[in-house]
């Protein structure tokens, strides 16, 4: 079957925002777009909809106004018989209707099999808990980010069940970050999922990630069927967006050569415990503990110099929260924390926090660098206002920026606003600003958040030498199968909660 | 929701007590002269057999008390000349007002207020049920022809004729121009329009003053909802809301769930005219229900910013339109008159009046929100 | 937040340049019809009174800007700091005052402004016009100060906060320059101009009742002339009260643009200048997508 091909272009306020040339999918495949986040993959995905609006954006697909594209047979067909799951299912469910309405209207009333898929998505539950699920209406703790995403998906998989039962020929299918920054097990539960609704029915699935790390499971969990699948990469050329075949290899062997990070002898001041927090912090009515194994017994977490310590957790356990605490932004109870000679407990007024140890002695780099950076400011303004000591001149801060971006920043890069770069070079933005300090602690919210591959590898050389120069790394990430190989095993911890009687 | 309702009659003791201290401070605003000259001045007034109009009474007043009082010239001077200037005051204050009411609170003005008080109330509640109504159609309705991509009116008019000056034939160009007249037509109507939206309530009553009875209730509320930019504004901000709503993801979903989007009237899958004009208003199976149940959802509390204007617009009308036997009427009546304790507790009815308002516009959001099983109430 | 910019980019296309324009353009015609057609007295008075009105509005835009800014910033920093007890009472206090009616507030003030007349307090006109520029401020600057409040909600809630906190980045330059200089310059604006149009609506609304109702506490003949003061005067009002004819006898018209000018013109500069001010507003919200 000749596969889709489309020529996508999208402007907006005069700007170019994607720029693509033969944008493939082949038909009855699934497809895994990868690419670093930001370049113009969900966006041209609902380009394909006719989900834009004609207002803002400027389209073109296949050269024809977007106002036609969307009035044209196959844009119809796309939205009549295939479903979009978009990327954060937070805002992507109604507040004031419950669940089961929002899952049974609109084209999913003539659904059939609504409880067997739900059942399906939700295999560990008791009778009951999926009906009682159903009656509420979306807010922000319940249902969690898993369920609201696995909601999204049933409704997916209710619109496959209905298009093979109305026979449409290629319906297409979009999963926009389906696993989002979900731990494993909900990860592996919905792609388990989406690809067993793809064995049933064989519509085109064009799945948007930019974990690679679904490459792994993949060829491990549905081997047989790898010629149904297709891994592409998106990446921008000078503007363009250019959409490559990726290699599984390519990543699977270079994540088989990772080798722990280990200080070499450059190390100066050795193995020095620098940061030591003890376990049994309350906070949120529950506390929280570390350990060596999963559900082990607890001790306290430490840091030492010259090292990269990974912090491992189920989702919603309160990885972010036990370090925001570490950090001093919320107050934790029964905190008892050292950090080299000094001790840090709820006690500690904000004052010090701020003048001694936030951007001195310890800092920390969020995951949503949409968030993190100020994209009003320009790139050199990143840079004010921050403790930098006074060798890091602006030629030095330069000099850094040029070999973290790869030896090649654009002319004007210094004075472009932060909002017009791509995901994965704010991201790096976001990396750098804290990287720069003199922070003898740098704690990590999933630093590999957006990047593609080749900017994963040089953010992790660039880790390493950080590392190498004496900084103590805490890490969080959900790249489990990144930093296992990457993080020696003595530095690995668990994180625990558990909820007084 | 205990909390809030605490704060609320909180205030209101606040406020009232804040009223009573300024008129402590200020002196409650009745003319300290005026009362020391009526204390000095009210014996001689009450003798019977002294006639305070005629001359040769106070020319015997004069010599009497010089008998008596030989020293005390200037005294007896001053004495006269406050008699005379009480006696002008309750002159001037008959001949001018509805009568000289003493100063204060009393009995009989009391029960004069109150059922203008409750008139007021009345004309309140129903301007604001107006308003609410109207602020949600019409931003509804501005809403949909947004989404329908109709360009402004003058502009349409100028694209049609500058489509036909290139043609040079001079048929067509007049057909253009006195063509699409109704276009300009319409231009014109909805600038008069703006005009009446947008003019304070004063203007456009005494515009009308000689067409019809300004006075009348009914002119009252259409003005009320009307004028002062009351409707416009909040429709308005229900558009804004509407807006917001609209670029929300749950929309996306619900396209991607087949929902109807176009925004067309009357045609299938596109929105019905008469639906936009209900009061309970339901679009069934199109996106636009989405949009507008969050968006009248979180219009509740703004409710409380139009009563507060509200009042302010009612204010202004009846104390400029001079309607007599209007409660802010005779508050402008008592300002004049420097009854400033009367005026205060007025003002302080008003505010209990907008408090009450406060009090029930949470109590109706309170309602909602747990109809939706709003956060705050879970866990 | 990207602007968004009509496809021809010229500025001239966008909504609230225009309607600034088309509100300078109405008022320049307004003034030349009028020396045409006023005597000039009446267009000497008229011309005084718009000034007069102006710069009490712009009085108070400035000191809602002050006041707004600082109370928005300074409560979110007595919270920050902990000083509980401070800010509870703070805010009790404005919402106190958020729930006053703004007329009802305005007549108290004016009635102070009487009575410190009486007392020989504030005599020279300026300070009267300021002390009613003040009056109308203090209820209206909450407005401003709950716009700079939910912006820096809004970047509480997500991690723009606390991942400059961690750089070490002050929290006093996050809050005004970070969060309100760099990313709210289009709310604070939008919200200044719609004040500027609210202050005009209430100061000629407020001069109008006081002067229809004759005070002869305050002589007003002290008090600057404002529009509204100006529409309550007998010509004025005789001038508005012509507008009626209009309705059965339409031609009419010229005669009333002719002769009946001293009121008309004041009328519409009133309505002219709010529409004017509306349309600014709702370009800048639309165009900045606030």
């Amino acid at each position: 079957m000749t596969p889709y091909r489309f020529d996508i272009r999208i402007r907006h306020n005069r700007r170019t925002l994607v720029e693509i040339e033969a944008f493939h999918l082949p038909k009855g495949k699934v497809t895994f777009l990868l690419g670093e986040s930001g370049i113009g993959k969900s966006l041209s995905a609902k380009a394909l909809f006719g989900l834009l609006e004609t207002e803002e954006f400027d389209a073109r697909i296949d050269g024809q106004p977007y106002a036609d594209h969307r009035r044209s047979p196959l844009a119809e067909r796309f939205l009549r018989e295939g479903f979009f799951v978009f990327q954060e299912p937070s805002t992507h469910l109604n507040p004031l209707m419950r669940l089961e309405d929002q899952i049974s209207e609109g084209s999913l009333a003539g659904a059939p099999a609504r409880a067997a898929i739900l059942a399906q998505l939700w295999q560990e539950s008791r009778p009951g808990e999926i009906q009682s699920l159903l009656e509420v209406y979306p807010k922000a703790n319940r249902p969690s980010g898993g369920e609201k995403q696995r909601i999204l998906c049933a409704m997916a998989f209710l619109k496959m069940e209905l298009a093979a039962r109305h026979g449409a020929a290629d319906p297409l299918f979009v999963f926009d970050e389906p696993t989002g920054n979900l731990d494993n097990r909900y990860r592996d539960i919905v792609l388990e999922e989406i690809l067993r609704h793809f064995r049933q029915f064989r519509p085109t699935v064009l799945l948007i990630t930019h974990d690679y790390s679904m490459i792994s499971w993949v060829t491990r969990q549905h081997g047989d069927i790898l010629e149904s699948i297709n891994f592409t990469e998106l990446s921008l050329e000078e503007g363009r967006g250019k959409l490559r075949e990726f290699q599984p290899r390519t990543y699977l062997g270079w994540l088989s050569s990772r080798q722990p990070v280990r200080s070499g002898r450059e190390a100066p001041e050795g193995h020095a415990t620098i940061l030591r927090v003890e376990s049994g912090i309350s906070v949120y009515g529950r506390t929280l503990g570390f350990s060596r194994t999963p559900g082990g017994e607890g001790c306290p977490l430490a840091l030492r110099r010259s090292s990269m310590a990974y912090l491992k957790a189920p989702s919603g356990t309160g990885k972010t929260t036990i370090v925001k605490i570490m950090m001093g932004l919320v107050r934790g109870r029964n905190l008892r924390m050292q950090l080299g000679s000094g001790i840090l407990s709820e006690a500690t007024p904000r004052r010090l926090w701020q003048e001694r140890i936030w951007g001195k002695r310890m800092t920390m780099v969020f995951q949503h660098a949409d968030e993190a950076l100020n994209l009003r400011s320009r790139v050199r303004e990143v840079f004010e206002g921050l403790p930098l000591p006074e060798s890091r001149t602006a030629e030095a801060i330069g000099a850094e920026l040029l070999q973290f971006f790869g030896g090649s920043i654009p002319r004007g890069f210094l004075d472009q606003e932060v909002g017009t770069l791509s995901g994965g070079q704010k991201q790096r933005l976001n990396l750098l600003r804290s990287l720069l300090l003199d922070a003898d602690v740098l704690i990590l919210d999933e630093p590999l958040n957006g990047l593609d591959f080749t900017s994963m590898q040089r953010v992790l050389e660039l880790l390493e030498r950080k590392v190498k120069e004496g900084r103590a790394l805490l890490l969080i990430s959900h790249n489990e199968e990144i930093f296992d190989a990457l993080v020696a095993p003595e530095n690995i911890y668990y994180l625990s909660a558990s909820f007084p009687e | 929701m205990k909390g809030t309702l605490h704060t609320h009659l909180l205030s209101i003791l606040v406020v009232a007590g804040a009223f009573a201290l300024i008129l402590a401070a200020t002196g409650g605003g009745t003319d300290p002269e005026a009362e020391a000259r009526r204390r000095l001045v009210a014996p001689f007034l009450e003798l019977e057999f002294f006639d305070a109009g005629d001359p040769l009474h106070r020319a015997l007043l004069k010599e009497t008390l010089r008998l008596y009082y030989p020293s005390s010239e200037e005294k007896i001077d001053s004495l006269l000349q406050a008699i005379d200037a009480y006696r002008q005051e309750q002159f001037v204050s008959e001949t001018e007002k509805t009568g000289a009411e003493a100063l204060g609170w009393t009995s009989r003005k009391v029960a004069r207020l109150i059922p203008m008080y409750l008139q007021f109330t009345v004309i309140y509640g129903i301007v604001l049920l107006l308003t609410l109504y109207g602020a949600q159609t019409l931003g509804t309705y501005r809403f949909i022809l947004d989404r329908r991509g109709t360009p402004p009116l003058l502009r349409a008019y100028w694209r049609r004729v500058a489509a036909a000056l290139p043609t040079r034939n001079l048929l067509r160009i007049a057909a253009a121009v006195f063509g699409n007249l109704p276009l300009l037509g319409l231009a014109l109507l909805k600038g008069f329009a703006y005009a009446i939206l947008f003019a304070p309530a004063y203007v456009i009553a005494y515009s009308l003053k000689t067409r019809f009875d300004t006075d009348s209730y009914l002119f009252m509320i259409v003005l009320g909802v009307v004028s002062n930019g009351m409707v416009i504004t909040y429709a308005n901000k229900f558009y804004l809301y509407l807006i917001h709503e609209s670029r929300k993801g749950y929309v996306e979903t619900a396209i991607v769930k087949n929902l109807a989007r176009t925004f067309q009237w009357g045609v299938p899958g596109g929105i019905p005219r008469r639906a936009v004009f209900r009061i309970r208003k339901h679009f069934g199976g199109h996106v636009l229900q989405h949009i507008y149940e969050n968006a009248r959802f979180q219009y509740i509390p703004a409710l409380k910013e139009q009563a507060t204007f509200l009042v302010t617009g009612l204010i202004i009308i009846e104390m400029a339109l001079n309607i007599q036997g209007h409660f802010c009427y005779e508050m402008l009546q008592n300002i004049l008159r420097t009854d400033y304790t009367v005026v205060a507790g007025m003002l302080l009815a008003i505010f209990v009046l907008v408090k009450a308002t406060d009090i029930l516009v949470d109590l109706w959001y309170e309602r909602e929100a747990r109809r939706y099983g709003h956060p705050e109430l879970d866990q | 937040m990207n602007a968004r910019r009509s496809p021809s980019g010229r500025w001239l296309a966008n909504e609230e340049y225009r309607w600034a324009l088309l509100w300078l353009g109405g008022l320049a015609l307004l003034w030349i019809w009028n020396t045409l057609y006023l005597n000039p007295p009446a267009l000497a008075q008229l011309e005084q009174a718009f000034v007069n009105t102006l710069i009490g509005a712009a009085a108070v835009v400035v000191m809602t800007l002050l006041l707004g800014w600082s109370v928005g910033t300074g409560l979110y920093f007595l919270e920050s700091r902990g000083r509980r007890m401070v800010s509870l009472g703070l805010t009790f206090a404005l919402n106190l005052l958020r729930s006053v009616p703004q007329m009802v507030g305005i007549l108290a003030g004016y009635i102070i402004l009487t009575i410190l007349i009486q007392r020989e307090v504030l005599q020279s006109p300026a300070l009267q016009v300021l002390w009613m520029a003040f009056t109308v401020t203090a209820f209206t600057f909450l407005e401003l100060a709950d716009v700079i409040r939910e912006r820096i909600d809004f970047y509480r809630r997500s991690d723009f906060f606390d991942a400059m906190l961690c750089c070490g980045i002050r929290e006093s330059r996050i809050v005004n320059i970070e969060i309100l200089w760099k990313n709210s310059v289009a709310h604070v604006l939008q919200k200044l101009i719609a004040v500027f149009g609210m202050a005009i609506f209430l100061q000629c609304s407020i001069d109008f009742i006081i002067s229809v109702g004759l005070s002869r506490e305050v002589s007003l003949s002290n008090f600057p002339v404002t529009l509204g003061g100006l529409l309550a005067t007998l010509d004025s009002k005789q001038d508005i009260l012509a507008i009626s004819t209009f309705f059965t006898n339409p031609a009419y018209l010229l005669r009333l643009a002719t002769t009946h000018l001293q009121g008309i013109s004041v009328a519409f500069a009133i309505v002219f200048t709010l529409l004017c001010v509306y349309k600014v507003s709702n370009g800048i919200v639309r165009r900045y997508r606030l």
